[in-house]
C-alpha cells in the first residue's frame, strides 16, 4: 500500500529591492571639560554645521532628524536618508570643536531601518 | 577577522597621557596600536635610540572593548628623510634598528619616494597630509611598493584639527587613490590626545569618503594593518633561506667530459 502523498513544501520569497529609506544613528557627543551643555537646538544646528564644514550647502541641506536627544548623557538618535549615510557619518566623525572646547562624536550603532536588537555595523556599549 | 588596529600614536608624551590614549584605543575597539617614535634627519645629531618596551611603560593594558584580551601595544620608528644620504641607515644592520617591531618612512621628495617604493627595507610609507604634495604620484613605483608588500599610510588626526588640514588630506588621499586603485592602505591617527581618537568603523567611514571601496576601507583598518604587522615581523626573522636539493646522478657517464647541456640531449 502506498503511503499518503504528501503535498510538497510550498514557501514564498518576498524580494525587497526598495532598500531601507533611512538609515539611524544612535551617537554620544563627548565632551569632557565641565562646561554647559547643549540643548536640542545647539545639537541640531552643531550637526549642521559639521556637515556644512566637511559638504558645503549641499550637505547642510541634507535632511537629518534628531528623533530623541538626552542631554545628561549627550546621546542622540539621528535619522538621514540613506544616499546621506556616508556625508553624515563623516562629517560627525571629522568634527573637531563645539565653541572652541574640543569634542568627539562617538557613533556607537548605525541601523538602516527598525528595531535595535540586531546590527549590521557596530554595537558598543554605552 | 583581523583585530582593527591604529598604528601610530606618538610616543614623546608622558606616561599617563599614553595610559589614557592606550585606554581610549581600547575602548574604542582597538585590538592593536604601535607607538611611534619619530625620527627627523633634518635636525643635527639624531640617534636611533632602543625602544621603549612596552611592558615596563604599561604594568597592566587595558582589554578591548568586545574581546577578552588585552590590547597589543607594539614599537614603530618612522624616518623623515629629505635627502638620500639617510636612507644609509636602513641599509645598515643598526641594532637598535631591528629592535623595532614596524618601520615606517616619510619620504618628502619624489626621488626619495620612489626609492622608498622600490628599494628601501620598510613596512610604511608615509604620505604627507599636513601640505600639498609636492611631487605627483607615478604609477611604477607605486606597483612596485603593492608588489613588495609595502602599504601607504594616511592620518586622520589632523583633518580633526584644522580645516586647511582637512582640504590637503582629502586631496592627497584621493590623487593617491588615483594611482594605487585603493589596494594596500593604511589608515591612522596620529591623535595625541584621546579624543583625537576615532572608532573603527567611523575611520573605515574615512576611506570611503578618500575613495575606497566598502571592503577596501574596512581593509585599510583591519587587514592592511595586520599585514604590516607580519611584514615587520618577517623582517625580524632570517634574511634568506638557502636550501640543498639532492640531485641524482649516474656513475657510467661521468667520464665523458661533456658540458651539462649537451648532456642532458644525449641521454634521450
Amino acid at each position: 500500500m502506498e503511503p499518503p502523498a504528501v503535498p510538497a513544501a510550498t514557501f514564498e520569497r518576498r524580494v525587497v529591492r526598495s532598500g531601507a529609506e533611512h538609515h539611524y544613528l544612535r551617537v554620544r557627543l563627548e565632551l569632557p571639560d565641565g562646561g554647559a551643555r547643549p540643548n536640542v537646538a545647539q545639537f541640531k544646528q552643531l550637526v549642521v554645521s559639521a556637515l556644512r564644514e566637511l559638504h558645503g550647502e549641499v550637505g547642510a541641506a541634507l535632511p537629518v532628524d534628531v528623533l530623541t536627544y538626552e542631554e545628561k548623557t549627550l546621546s542622540a538618535i539621528l535619522r538621514v536618508i540613506s544616499s546621506g549615510l556616508v556625508k553624515l557619518w563623516s562629517a560627525l566623525t571629522l568634527l573637531g570643536f563645539y565653541q572652541n572646547r574640543r569634542c568627539a562624536f562617538r557613533v556607537l550603532q548605525v541601523k538602516p531601518c527598525g528595531g535595535w536588537t540586531a546590527s549590521p555595523v557596530c554595537q558598543f556599549s554605552l | 577577522m583581523a583585530g582593527f588596529a591604529d598604528l601610530s600614536l606618538p610616543q614623546g608624551l608622558d606616561k599617563k597621557s599614553l595610559q589614557s590614549l592606550l585606554e581610549a584605543a581600547a575602548h574604542l575597539g582597538y585590538s592593536a596600536v604601535a607607538l611611534n617614535h619619530v625620527v627627523d634627519f633634518k635636525e643635527k645629531k639624531q640617534e636611533i635610540v632602543k625602544p621603549v618596551s612596552p611592558s615596563e611603560l604599561f604594568p597592566s593594558l587595558p582589554i578591548v572593548q568586545g574581546t577578552s584580551k588585552r590590547i597589543k601595544v607594539l614599537t614603530r620608528l618612522t624616518l623623515v628623510v629629505s635627502d638620500p644620504s639617510h636612507c644609509n641607515l636602513l641599509r645598515s644592520t643598526s641594532a637598535n634598528i631591528r629592535l623595532y617591531d614596524i618601520i615606517a618612512v616619510f619620504p618628502k621628495t619624489e626621488k626619495l619616494f620612489h626609492i622608498a617604493c622600490t628599494t628601501l627595507d620598510v613596512d610604511l610609507v608615509c604620505i604627507n597630509v599636513t601640505e600639498k604634495l609636492p611631487f605627483y604620484f607615478r604609477r611604477p613605483p607605486v606597483n612596485m611598493a603593492i608588489d613588495r608588500g609595502i602599504y601607504f599610510e594616511l592620518l586622520y588626526s589632523p583633518a580633526i584639527k584644522d580645516s586647511t588640514m582637512r582640504r590637503y588630506t582629502i586631496s592627497n588621499a584621493i590623487s593617491l587613490m588615483q594611482i594605487c586603485k585603493g589596494k594596500n592602505i593604511v589608515i591612522s591617527s596620529a591623535a595625541e590626545r584621546p579624543l583625537e581618537l576615532r572608532g573603527p568603523y567611523d575611520v573605515a567611514n574615512l576611506g570611503l569618503l578618500f575613495g575606497l571601496s566598502e571592503s577596501e576601507a574596512k581593509a585599510a583598518v583591519s587587514t592592511n594593518c595586520r599585514a604590516t604587522i607580519l611584514h615587520g615581523e618577517t623582517r625580524k626573522s632570517a634574511c634568506g633561506v638557502v636550501y640543498t636539493v639532492k640531485k641524482p646522478r649516474k656513475v657510467e657517464e661521468e667520464e665523458t667530459p661533456l658540458p651539462a647541456c649537451k648532456k642532458a640531449k644525449t641521454q634521450a
